[in-house]
């Protein structure tokens, strides 16, 4: 889209600056122009001739694609917090994914509305531990679309969208992975930042494993699973009865899945904690004080409900103390930071990136 | 008055059917009454002004009648106007008839010449089959006099002639099956080009469509950002030093994969 509007002097309107947070769930966006938006990050294409027509479009997002999937190819093109495509994207599947992946990209610089005769700035929250090849392709896929982008790790530019730089700890739970990161000050290191994949994938897994077992003869897909579990998780003490209709045979059938989403979200907690135990231990002792009242709870899996209660009283056990706070907009937390490093980075830095 | 009279007279004779005294007998009439056209017309004059003197009087009469010989004179021209149309109706019919005709002895001519050339072409298909075969049973004929004349002959020496006949039969057939195949072959693809060219040119007609959508998508101008220039961080920030640091070190870090990627 941008390739023809490179001239620098066709964008004389004004400077548009882009935080996106690209998830494995979900894509969510902050534009300077007040544009937020977020999509579920699938992407379809029609399966065939009569559903292209049918449907209208050569490609489909989100909720729509979710929507109309049975018609569709679907993919989601990132998992445990990276693209599928890795390497040289030589299988037929890899390129897929890659494809979709780009594609998704433009789609969420797409939702941002920007102007043609505007200069766009993109930074992107990356998975911490992202490949080099996974960043080039989300750079490439992205350049299409803007002036110039950059990418920064995720839990980072939450910290920094918060302006919470120095001894705090971010806790970034996605869909695919948890993210862990100690901020002192400066750019975080790699000893500074631990990732692994209990997330809120691995949530619904468990969800539908325990639905199994104990609800004979319910059917459900994972995505029913997720929605469920985006509905009424929680960890700790119940605060409400969590009854829901599931089809037996064809009959919405009522079963009371408290016990099982309870058990399903608190496998959250325990690495979660063993995380931050790793990351307080290791710093620096005068500081560690200050680091454990300092958590900061973030991404999607921060809504679990009791979940900030639960961490503490672990903290509790393990660290003898702690304070978990939660960022106030979990779903664009991490768009929201990375808008703000946009708007911080100097000219010159942007301009040596065009 | 005269006028009126002859004018009369050959509307008359124009309403009147021709017939001959033959036809007449043959539908049984063996004896007309003959009345004269000129009678005819004085009758029908002497009728209408009896009629009118009896109702009118003075001027008005000879108002009255003038009247009714205009009215008479233009009802005559009325109905040459429509045996005129009538004429040329009746005279396209008859082209259209001809024309007809001339069609059907057209697909006559066509259907005759068709079925004289498959009755042609099926004795010479006959023939060739038969000359194949009479060409075939002469071979086989050569082959077993050969041998009949060449005295005792080994069954492998009878083998190897039948064989090296036989394979000089196939290979034949094979040749001109696989010249049929390959004609076959040629049609296809002629019509896959053929196909090709026209899907050819409705792919250029979407494109061209599509090129004009996203001119029009292109007036959905987007949002403006609040910003005019790019802004860097606030002079006033607590900790722009740090924050400058870290925009450096994602600088640096962009900056070297970028460039990788680049190279």
């Amino acid at each position: 889209m941008m390739s023809e509007n490179k001239d620098k002097d066709a964008k004389t309107h004004g400077v548009l600056y882009i935080g996106m947070d690209l998830g494995t769930s979900r894509t969510s966006v902050s534009a300077s122009n007040g544009v937020r938006e977020t999509v579920c990050s699938v992407v379809g294409y029609p399966k065939d001739v009569v559903s292209q027509k049918l449907l209208k479009k050569d490609v489909l997002f989100g909720k729509e694609a979710l929507e109309k999937r049975l018609s569709l190819r679907m993919y989601k093109p990132l998992e445990k917090g990276v693209l599928k495509y890795t390497g040289e994207a030589k299988d037929q599947e890899a390129k897929a994914n890659l494809k979709a992946a780009q594609d998704l990209i433009g789609e969420a610089i797409r939702l941002a509305k920007p102007r043609a005769d505007e200069l766009v700035y993109c930074v992107i929250g990356a998975p911490a531990e992202a490949s080099v090849k996974n960043r080039e392709a989300i750079v490439e896929a992205a350049k299409a679309h803007v002036d110039a982008v950059m990418l920064c790790s995720e839990p980072f530019s939450v910290a920094y969208g918060m302006e919470m730089l120095e001894d705090v700890l971010v806790v970034d739970i996605g869909a695919g992975t948890t993210d862990l990161c100690r901020m002192h000050g400066t750019m975080p290191e790699e000893a500074d930042q631990i990732m692994f994949d209990v997330a809120g994938d691995a949530v619904d897994a468990v969800l539908a494993k325990r639905i199994e077992q104990s609800c004979p003869g319910a059917q459900f897909t994972i995505q029913m699973v997720k929605d469920l579990k985006e509905r009424w998780s929680f960890v700790g003490d119940a605060p409400e009865k969590c009854l829901v209709e599931l089809p037996v045979d064809g009959k919405p059938t009522q079963f009371d899945l408290t016990d099982q989403i309870r058990a399903a979200c608190s496998i959250l907690i325990d690495p979660i904690c063993k995380g931050i135990t790793k990351l307080i231990a290791t710093f620096d002792p005068e500081f560690q004080a200050r680091l454990k009242n300092r958590v900061l709870l973030a991404g999607g899996g921060s809504m679990i409900r009791g979940l900030d209660t639960a961490i503490e009283k672990a903290m509790k056990e393990r660290l003898g103390g702690g304070k978990v706070l939660r960022i106030e907009e979990p779903i664009y937390g991490g768009a929201n930071g990375a808008l703000k490093i946009a708007h911080d980075m100097p000219a010159d830095y942007w301009e040596q990136l065009r | 008055m005269g006028g009126l009279k002859d004018s009369m007279r050959d509307a008359i004779k124009q309403l009147a059917f021709r017939t001959s005294v033959d036809r007449l007998k043959k539908q049984g009439v063996t004896q007309v009454n003959v009345l004269g056209l000129d009678r005819i017309a004085a009758l029908i004059e002497a009728a209408v002004h009896r009629s009118l003197k009896s109702r009118l009087v003075g001027a008005d009469r000879e108002v009255v009648a003038d009247a009714t010989k205009a009215e008479f004179l233009r009802l005559l021209r009325s109905n040459e106007d429509l045996l005129r149309e009538k004429s040329e109706v009746e005279r396209m019919r008859e082209r259209a008839e001809e024309e007809l005709d001339a069609l059907r002895r057209d697909l006559a001519q066509q259907q005759s010449a068709l079925k004289l050339k498959l009755e042609r072409l099926d004795p010479a298909a006959a023939g060739r089959w038969h000359g194949e075969d009479g060409a075939i049973a002469g071979k086989v004929a050569a082959i077993v006099q050969a041998l009949a004349n060449g005295g005792p002959t080994s069954a492998d020496d009878v083998q190897r002639r039948l064989t090296e006949l036989v394979m000089d039969v196939v290979s034949d057939e094979r040749r001109d099956a696989e010249a049929a195949r390959q004609a076959l072959i040629d049609r296809d693809v002629a019509a896959m080009q053929r196909r090709i060219e026209k899907l050819t040119g409705s792919l250029s007609l979407t494109e061209h469509k599509l090129q004009q959508l996203s001119a029009q998508h292109s007036l959905d101008s987007g949002i403006s950002s609040i910003y005019r220039e790019v802004q860097g961080l606030a002079p006033g920030d607590e900790r722009a030093e740090t924050k400058k640091g870290m925009m450096a070190a994602i600088l640096e870090a962009n900056l070297r994969l970028q460039k990788r990627g680049t190279a």
